[in-house]
């Protein structure tokens, strides 16, 4: 007997944002890459095809990390030191977004400097991070923006309590921003409402609606992105911006991943539990409902891209 | 925007018509201007050297410059701010009146213009309820008796004589009398001669059938028509409100009101209930709000030139925890699930047991409250608001410390209650205070240029700013344009008012010279936390109220406002910062503080006082902690006005009319 599946059908749908540009639109990338477009929730293709399937990015640093894992550090050698260095190598990797994050010894010249190094090394779309202070954030990104002008870089983080800067930069010199709320949903409405308010059309935001390693609050950033998705396919239009999830950052901060020693012998190889632990997180996240996924190990980065092709086949 | 009047008409042609405006006004002469077709109102007025205020900066959002066309040829632009009525005697705004021919402009006070303004409402007079008689209401009773003298014929007993004459002169088959009052008796017959004026406590449905309590004696015979005195009061966790009443005509003579000494050992309930579970906490939890209620007492007996020994019924409301804290009743079960109080419908009580510095037999009567957050305050404040005789569903909300909402009709009552903090009631805020002499109470920030105008109850130089200001106050800062949505001051705003204080952006209401204080009036990030906080626990509390019936909430027919607001609370700025529900404006009722009138109308009149007991009994509470419904709701109210403009449609056509 033929069993009809019902299918969904939703009033809304996600926003497309192009993250870089070529030449032909006033920027220097070789290419651009686009998330969103979704009518439907993740990967159920019987419903709706994905028009645009997620893209990985990696995550490099415009100094040596001092505080990162050795595994990480072991991966990626030498280019440590050189962010232009770094960048080929992580488009070597098979990134498709490359993501500067900035130091707190930064000046605004070195920031300068180390984001045009990164644009000459890889022709891969761009996001450029601060170090995280907001003053600090302001005082270098920018700079970055108004000597990229044209470049769509997309830069961060927009937080509810420091924004207008940011977004004022990014306006004026063509740029998209990354709005970054504390997992929860009222509060990334919120933010995208308070950043469309100052004129930055909404297809030019990225929201990070701030996620938890596995074993770290993974399942209540889970289930925000889910409400996030769900609330936008309802036709709420501040929740329908891509999602952008910063999972090597959360994942290597994780005990089980960064460390080595001290820790119980029935926790197995370090190595391997450090690569599980980043790319079983991304792969969770994945299935949220997560268009950028950011990473830190070239391992991971395979993994997870083969994991996306196989949640991409629609047969 | 503003006074750009050019986009607004036609070119003028060159062979313009100019029109004579003349302008009246009580202080001054009459000033008379030529001006060309087209000319706004406000323009003729200052080339005329006529001076009409624009706090809001010509943009017709404060209705301040109201002045009345008595004749001629004019055209509205914007009618907004006007009453049907006031637009029928010819009431117009300066700044949205364009001249389109000779016209005579009456320019009225300041004070007049205020009461032609559809979004401010003034809270309701006291005046005693009407028909009220105190021999058919009062549960008290002075009566004068003349005793037998005694003799050697005679050698009853002085309290024998004394029931015999309240059995034969006024029909009490049985009376009582306190050890103090009985040690008192023989020196009090023997000074009246025999003559006595007795205030007894009865049951006022049937008043010789039951036991008569006597509450005074006093030697002679007193005027029948002498104030007889009580007193209301309610207790709230921030503010402690009392009104002085005569029991004769059920006028009130004096309403007073004081922060409550318990906030030095904690700001909300929970605290307060923490505080006195530690050794001698509760003594002192005791101590300081008699302390409170007893000072306030003396102020009021000063004031009105009576001794508080006079005061023979007291009527006390509060939440429960208050009253628990009140009697020295252990409260901690409040705080602990099942959340249980001890009593909610205590006795009544001699003033003696209680602490009260009234006459010691006088009867305490705290009123019956329903649950552990929903205290008598609000079964007296449905009394008051009289939303237990309405046939249509109305909302009622008390705006304090905890704020308490109920919904329903004379049919159906629920309720639930949200901790909002003290911010509405100007605590907790830096330049908060009580909405007394000195405090900002209105304001309007011109979005031109930012600069203030406000309004400080007693006209005076400014002290502090109240509930009603800040309300007031947050509203315009956002419609200005001075804070965004999530209420952060915009740093970047090219004027001096905003700066950076110790804890982000400030903005400067009133310069160190302009104050009473002698320093400046700021309003600091802080506080705009703290105002949104409670403004989103209230929001969130009603919608989730209404949701849980599946009421919807712009349906309400009344919404009722109580709390210790002041005189005026302004509705339109109330809904802009998003604490009551974007619904036309006249469908809100200012009540002032409806615990203390609750309070006040059950101290008056016994059948008010079993109402009282009956909503209590009415009333279906819901319970907010139970699930993340509120919590989700609260999260969606901590923005201005609303996470979800769509819910604030007047608000959201403001905003996209200033930017």
């Amino acid at each position: 007997m033929p069993v009809e599946i019902p299918k969904d059908k939703w009033p809304g749908s996600i926003r497309t944002v192009t993250l870089g540009a070529t030449a032909a639109d006033g920027g220097t990338r070789g290419l651009t890459v686009t998330v969103g477009g979704q009518t439907a929730l993740p990967y159920m293709h019987f419903e709706a095809q994905s028009p645009n399937p997620p893209v990985v990015a990696i995550e490099i640093k415009s100094e040596r990390p001092e505080d990162w894992s050795s595994i990480l550090t072991e991966a990626w050698g030498e280019a440590l030191d050189d962010p232009a260095r770094w960048a080929a190598r992580a488009q070597d990797a098979g990134a498709q977004v490359l993501v500067l994050a900035l130091s707190a010894n930064d000046t605004p010249e070195s920031a300068v400097k180390a984001v045009k190094a990164v644009l000459g090394a890889s022709g891969l779309p761009l996001i450029v991070l601060g170090p995280g202070q907001p003053e600090k954030d302001n005082d270098l990104l920018v700079p970055v923006a108004e000597a990229t002008k044209g470049e769509r870089l997309a830069l961060g983080l927009c937080e509810d309590k420091n924004y207008r800067t940011l977004v004022a930069a990014a306006m004026a010199n063509g740029h998209l921003v990354i709005a970054r709320a504390p997992m929860d949903v009222n509060l990334s409405k919120q933010l995208n409402i308070l950043i469309t308010d100052m004129g930055l059309p909404a297809d030019r935001i990225l929201m990070d609606p701030t996620t938890g390693a596995l074993g770290y609050g993974i399942e209540y950033g889970y289930s925000v992105m889910e409400r996030l998705r769900l609330a936008a396919l309802q036709g709420d239009s501040m929740t329908q911006l891509p999602m952008i999830v910063t999972v090597g950052f959360e994942t290597w901060k994780a005990k089980e991943a960064k460390v080595g020693e001290g820790v119980p012998e029935a926790w197995g190889d370090w190595r391997e539990r450090g690569l599980h632990w980043e790319s079983l997180t991304a792969a969770a996240l994945l299935e949220a409902g997560a268009d950028i996924i950011v990473l830190r190990h070239p391992e991971s980065v395979r993994r997870i891209k083969i994991a996306i092709d196989e949640l991409m086949v629609t047969a | 925007m503003g006074w750009d009047i050019q986009s607004d008409v036609p070119p003028q042609p060159i062979s313009m018509a100019t029109h004579t405006i003349i302008f009246i006004s009580a202080e001054a002469k009459p000033k008379s201007v030529q001006v060309p077709t087209g000319t706004l109102l406000a323009d003729a007025a200052r080339q005329a050297g006529v001076e009409i205020g624009q706090p809001c900066g010509g943009q017709g959002r404060c209705g301040r410059c109201a002045v009345q066309v008595t004749q001629g040829n004019v055209r509205l632009r914007s009618t907004l701010r006007l009453s049907n009525e006031a637009l029928e005697q010819g009431y117009a705004l300066a700044c949205q009146t364009i001249i389109e021919g000779d016209t005579t402009v009456l320019v009225p006070e300041q004070e007049k213009i205020e009461r032609r303004l559809t979004t401010d409402r003034v809270a309701a007079e006291v005046r005693p309820p009407v028909g009220y008689d105190y021999p058919h209401s009062q549960s008290v009773r002075r009566i004068h008796l003349s005793l037998d003298p005694p003799s050697m014929d005679d050698q009853t007993d002085d309290w024998s004589r004394l029931q015999t004459a309240l059995r034969a002169q006024v029909g009490f088959e049985t009376s009582e009398i306190s050890l103090p009052l009985l040690q008192s008796l023989p020196a009090t017959l023997r000074a009246g001669e025999w003559r006595v004026t007795a205030i007894l406590a009865i049951h006022p449905e049937r008043p010789t059938a039951s036991s008569a309590r006597i509450i005074t004696l006093q030697p002679g015979h007193i005027d029948e028509y002498s104030p007889l005195w009580g007193i209301a009061i309610d207790i709230g966790t921030t503010t402690v409100s009392l009104w002085l009443v005569d029991l004769i005509s059920g006028k009130v003579h004096a309403q007073v009101a004081e922060y409550n000494g318990q906030i030095a050992r904690g700001e909300d309930v929970i605290s307060r209930i923490m505080f006195s579970s530690k050794a001698n906490g509760a003594e002192e939890m005791r101590t300081r709000v008699l302390e409170t209620i007893n000072g306030l007492l003396d102020t009021a007996c000063k004031r009105v030139q009576i001794d508080a020994g006079e005061i023979i019924k007291a009527t006390v409301v509060g939440n429960s925890t208050m009253i628990h804290l009140l009697l020295g009743i252990p409260a901690e079960n409040i705080r602990l699930t099942p959340f249980i109080t001890t009593i909610n419908q205590p006795p009544l009580l001699p003033a003696r047991e209680v602490g009260l510095a009234i006459a010691p037999d006088a009867c305490v009567d705290c009123l019956p409250g329903v649950a552990s957050y929903v205290g008598a305050d609000i079964t007296a404040g449905v009394l008051a608001s009289g939303q237990n005789r309405l046939e249509e569903v109305a909302l009622f909300l008390d705006v304090g410390t905890n704020g308490e909402i109920v919904l329903g009709s004379r049919d159906w009552l629920v309720t639930c209650a949200c901790s909002a903090g003290p911010a509405f009631e100007g605590a907790g805020v830096r330049n908060g205070m009580r909405a007394t002499t000195g405090a900002i109470e209105d304001v309007w920030i011109n979005s031109e240029t930012y600069e203030p105008v406000f309004r400080v109850i007693g006209g005076g130089k400014p002290k502090g700013i109240c509930g009603s200001g800040l309300i007031a106050l947050l509203a315009e800062m956002f419609v200005a344009g001075i804070l965004d949505k999530a209420g952060s001051v915009k740093r970047d705003l090219p004027t001096r008012r905003i700066r950076e204080g110790n804890h982000g952006g400030e903005y400067v209401i009133a310069w160190a010279d302009e104050t009473e204080t002698g320093e400046d009036i700021v309003l600091s990030r802080v506080d705009v936390d703290n105002l949104m906080r409670a403004k989103a626990a209230i929001y969130a509390g009603f919608s989730v109220l209404a949701e849980q019936v599946g009421f919807i909430l712009e349906d309400v027919h009344k919404v009722l406002i109580g709390g210790s607001f002041g005189k005026y609370i302004n509705v339109e700025k109330a809904v802009q910062i998003g604490l009551l529900p974007d619904i036309p404006w006249e469908r809100f009722d200012f009540l002032g503080n409806t615990a203390v009138r609750g309070a006040y109308q059950a101290l008056l009149d016994w059948r008010e006082r079993e109402r009282v007991k009956q909503i209590a009994s009415q009333m279906t509470y819901i319970e907010l902690s139970a699930d993340n419904t509120f919590y989700e709701a609260f999260m969606s109210a901590m923005f201005l006005p609303h996470t979800d403009l769509g819910r604030f449609p007047s608000v959201s056509a403001v905003l996209n009319k200033s930017t």
